[in-house]
């Protein structure tokens, strides 16, 4: 028999945290599967098990909020079931979810679902993207916060957006030197005046925190630059960088310039993490706004397919501290749902995170206005580029494929293997879809996406062949009977 | 200039490629037409071109026959998974035996390697049940003895150290091959082109034009193409191509799961037959494990059960592979036939008109000797091997005539 349990949260970082807290402060029993031993998601990463730290505040803001969101979760009460290590590989009818750990599988029913799975970093092939050495954003901050090392000597930042920042400074603490930050598009801290709703906002409060750190420390900015190419025989040796056209960021390569460095950290913004949404049957649109294809969604979060809510990152780009309101709004909604609490109690405890929400999005959006990425960064890749790391797919033989009539990405797919590996598409996808909609013409809708296809995480045969809660069809071998028939 | 007549094929699968091809080599001016489509058996595919094993029930077959007498749904009377006829065998042994100087043709024509490999087909026998069932075989295989090859537990392991122990020995059939599917239909399509065909992707067929009981066009989402003959090769959908002239085919979908791994250093030489799955290493290193068989209509999905039985059969076969991560796991829908056999050939009283369907399990296997049969039948030539008995006219009342105008 498949358990069931009334509510199953997956992912445990500010969306799921705080669906998880509203839903278990209101009486109803939950399980949170994350896949990291801490809870808190990659923003709140803690120092891994066996570190001990003796100066909490040099773990920086983010610890400091994770502490605080960990210790809300603490006091939420104690009727929810955590499954840390654990991964959802499948969702099936938006009811049921398949699960692993390191040596269990099984598959267990919700009468209600929520889908944090977060986001990934924005990747964008240049030559020598794939060398040691090159890091995203997302992957140095999570290096630095859960092994509380410097991943290189010397870095050159590249990328878009005031999150940049913090990237940047956060090198410095661990003792690398950077060597310059560029910003593809403008200047972050203009002197025409700011947008008045960035008043009052945390995140740029922070960001401008950092900055001003870069600059005291001499740390040259640069606008409208980036990373061109990486350089070096084994590792990274050195990176080549220069301007780009203001309007589309199309890199103008032949005013290159060279830096000496053995760390490049590339950060281009998040993509949503659609993979459960689309296996959960949730209806998706294309919304680059928010980062690319997210599940559509009705008020508080509520997906196209009933009992199924997205919050978070993975439902489309808001930032932490949207994630967190949204993942409260949700939490509070399925309590509603399920009875635990009256309508006109959830209506008021929705009120404060719905508010934040109203103040968050506005604020996001004149972000998202100035460094949303731009079509020109697919000249980056040469015909050698690896697009595709897992398959080891180039540009060329992409270009290829849709000058031979692909007109998708599921035809560029079959014809060149591109998305088959086990990232299931999330490195080359966004690229493909880009460069498939420059060449054709087509709108990313039309152009699709990559189809997920459980498992969407690694796992074993071994630990699949296991799986609970899932019967067995026949214990016994009928072949047994055959006696000889066959002939 | 070229005088022969126009043919479409519809269906961008195996079989329309492997149509294309071998029409565009006799000269003759093709035209395919394809539209993206889920589900695609070509695409669900392990390459397994077993015409022994295929024909005696192995493969899908027995592990089919184990899921059903488990579930106590076996019809009266079936014991052992289902042999089929001699001209099966035989039109799958001169398929199979094709594919060494296709995969070099194609590889002149098209650039492309099929990856094609001698393998040999082991049907592990886990226990006296399967001794059984596999004895006969052996002894009375209608291949002939000299195929068959009885291997004792200790020659099993020196032969693939990494099978199970747990074995009463196995059953190989030399001449049982494998190819990579993908590749093939690619290398049949990239062939067709260079040889001067044409092909049409992302467009839907939407009718079919009869005009005094022939075919005289295809209509497309994007307009008609005049024809002087079609040939329905659309898997699955074939039931939906033949209805747009009238042509009622027997097709049905049969959805097969398969699960696919990370790839590994070379492990298994041979293929594998169990009665829980077959597995079969590709060149690529991936180790393909299939396959269910459901009747659920067209929809393409994966379950946890299925994903849950081909794993565990996977590593009672190959006991290592328990520490083998799983790269993807998809499904895909075979064109079943009521007596599993291709539906191939013209329809009475339907001109213009060719099946090349119905393929079932077989269409990688098959698919050579079947391109090369339809191209003959287009062209007018004498056939290169008899297709009495691939024609729908063998289902009887199931075909509704063309209206004569």
């Amino acid at each position: 028999m498949t358990p069931s349990t009334p509510l199953v949260v997956i992912g445990s970082g500010p969306a799921g945290l705080g669906a998880t807290i509203e839903a278990a402060r209101a009486g109803l029993p939950c399980t949170l599967i994350d896949e990291a031993t801490h809870l808190g998601g990659q923003i709140y990463r803690t120092p891994s098990a066996g570190l001990r730290v003796t100066d909490t505040a040099a773990l920086g803001k983010d610890f400091a909020k994770g502490e605080r969101l960990r210790a809300g979760f603490a006091a939420a009460g104690g009727r929810v079931e955590v499954l840390s290590g654990t991964s959802a590989l499948g969702v099936w009818d938006g009811r049921e979810i398949l699960w692993a750990s390191e040596n269990a599988s099984g598959l267990i029913r919700a009468e209600r679902l929520v889908i944090a799975a977060g986001a990934y970093d924005r990747p964008v092939p240049f030559p020598g993207w794939t060398l040691p050495g090159v890091m995203t954003a997302g992957g140095v901050q999570a290096f630095v916060k859960g092994n509380l090392v410097r991943p290189g000597r010397r870095a050159l930042v590249a990328g878009t957006g005031p999150l940049l920042a913090g990237v940047a400074n956060r090198l410095r603490g661990a003792g690398a030197e950077v060597a310059a930050v560029l910003e593809a598009g403008p200047p972050w801290w203009p002197p025409e005046p700011l947008p008045a709703v960035w008043h009052g906002w945390e995140f740029m409060a922070d960001a401008l925190d950092h900055w001003q750190a870069l600059t005291a420390a001499g740390v040259p900015f640069i606008s409208n630059h980036t990373v061109f190419s990486a350089h070096g025989t084994e590792q990274v040796e050195r990176a080549s960088y220069g301007p780009v056209r203001p309007d589309d960021w199309t890199p103008i390569h032949g005013e290159a310039r060279t830096a000496g460095v053995d760390l490049v950290v590339v950060g281009f913004g998040f993509v949503p993490n659609t993979e459960l949404t689309t296996l959960a049957g949730c209806r998706h649109r294309y919304a680059p706004e928010l980062g690319g294809w997210i599940p559509e969604r009705v008020p508080f979060f509520e997906t196209t397919v009933p009992g199924v809510f997205a919050a978070g990152d993975g439902a489309g780009i808001v930032g932490a501290a949207a994630a967190e309101a949204e993942g409260r709004v949700v939490g509070v909604t399925v309590a509603e749902a399920a009875g635990a609490i009256a309508a006109s109690e959830a209506d008021r405890r929705r009120e404060a995170p719905l508010a934040r929400l109203r103040f968050l999005s506005e604020a996001w959006r004149e972000l998202d206005a100035r460094y949303r990425v731009r079509g020109g960064l697919t000249d980056l890749a040469t015909p050698d580029t690896l697009v595709c790391r897992c398959e080891e797919v180039t540009r060329g033989e992409v270009g290829a494929a849709v000058g031979g009539g692909a007109r998708d990405l599921q035809a560029v797919k079959l014809l060149t293997r591109l998305g088959m590996g086990p990232c299931q598409g999330r490195n080359c996808a966004p690229f493909a879809a880009t460069h498939l909609c420059q060449v054709t013409g087509r709108s990313p809708a039309d152009v699709g996406r990559i189809n997920p296809r459980p498992p969407v995480k690694p796992v074993t045969l071994g630990v699949l062949a296991r799986a609970e809660g899932i019967g067995d069809t026949s214990a016994t071998d009928p072949l047994d009977a055959v006696g000889g028939g066959a002939s | 200039m070229n005088r022969s007549p126009d043919v479409v094929v519809v269906g961008g699968g195996v079989i329309g490629c492997a149509v294309a091809y071998y029409a565009a080599k006799r000269g003759l001016r093709v035209t395919l037409v394809d539209r993206p489509q889920r589900g695609r058996a070509t695409s669900a595919s392990a390459g397994g071109l077993w015409p022994l094993g295929e024909s005696v029930g192995l493969g899908c077959g027995v592990i089919f026959y184990k899921a059903m007498a488990g579930l106590g749904s076996l019809p009266d009377g079936v014991h052992g998974p289902g042999q089929l006829p001699k001209v099966f065998l035989d039109f799958a042994v001169r398929s199979n035996a094709m594919f060494p100087d296709l995969a070099e043709a194609l590889r002149e024509t098209g650039g492309l390697d099929v990856e094609f490999e001698r393998t040999s087909l082991l049907f592990l026998m886990y226990d006296e049940g399967d001794v059984a069932f596999a004895k006969p075989l052996w002894e009375h295989c209608p291949c002939g003895r000299d195929l068959t090859e009885w291997l004792t537990p200790e020659e099993l392991a020196r032969a693939e150290p990494a099978v199970t122990r747990e074995v009463r020995g196995a059953l190989r059939f030399h001449g049982d091959d494998q190819v990579n599917p993908y590749r093939l239909a690619e290398a049949f399509r990239t062939s067709a082109r260079s040889l001067g065909a044409t092909v049409v992707t992302h467009t839907e067929v939407t009718g079919l034009r009869v005009e005094s009981g022939r075919v005289t066009a295809v209509e497309t989402a994007t307009g008609a193409i005049p024809c002087g003959l079609v040939v329905n090769a659309a898997g699955a959908w074939a039931p939906e191509i033949g209805r747009m002239a009238g042509v009622e085919i027997p097709v049905r979908p049969v959805r097969g799961q398969i699960l696919g791994t990370e790839a590994l250093p070379d492990v298994l030489s041979a293929c594998l037959s169990t009665t829980d799955c077959y597995l079969a290493q590709k060149q690529h290193g991936e180790v393909i494990i299939g396959s269910t068989t459901e009747e659920v209509g067209y929809e393409t999905g994966v379950t946890p059960a299925a994903m849950k039985a081909l794993a565990a059969g996977a590593v009672r076969a190959v006991p290592f592979l328990k520490d083998v991560r799983v790269k993807r796991v998809w499904s895909g829908l075979r064109p079943g036939t009521p007596d599993e056999l291709p539906i191939l050939g013209p329809v009475e009283g339907l001109d213009g008109y060719l099946n090349a369907c119905g393929h079932f399990r077989t269409g990688i296997l098959n698919a050579p000797l079947t391109g090369l049969l339809v191209s003959e039948m287009i062209a007018g030539a004498t056939p290169s091997f008899p297709a009495e008995l691939f024609l729908l006219s063998r289902f009887s009342g199931a075909i509704r005539r063309a209206d004569n105008r």
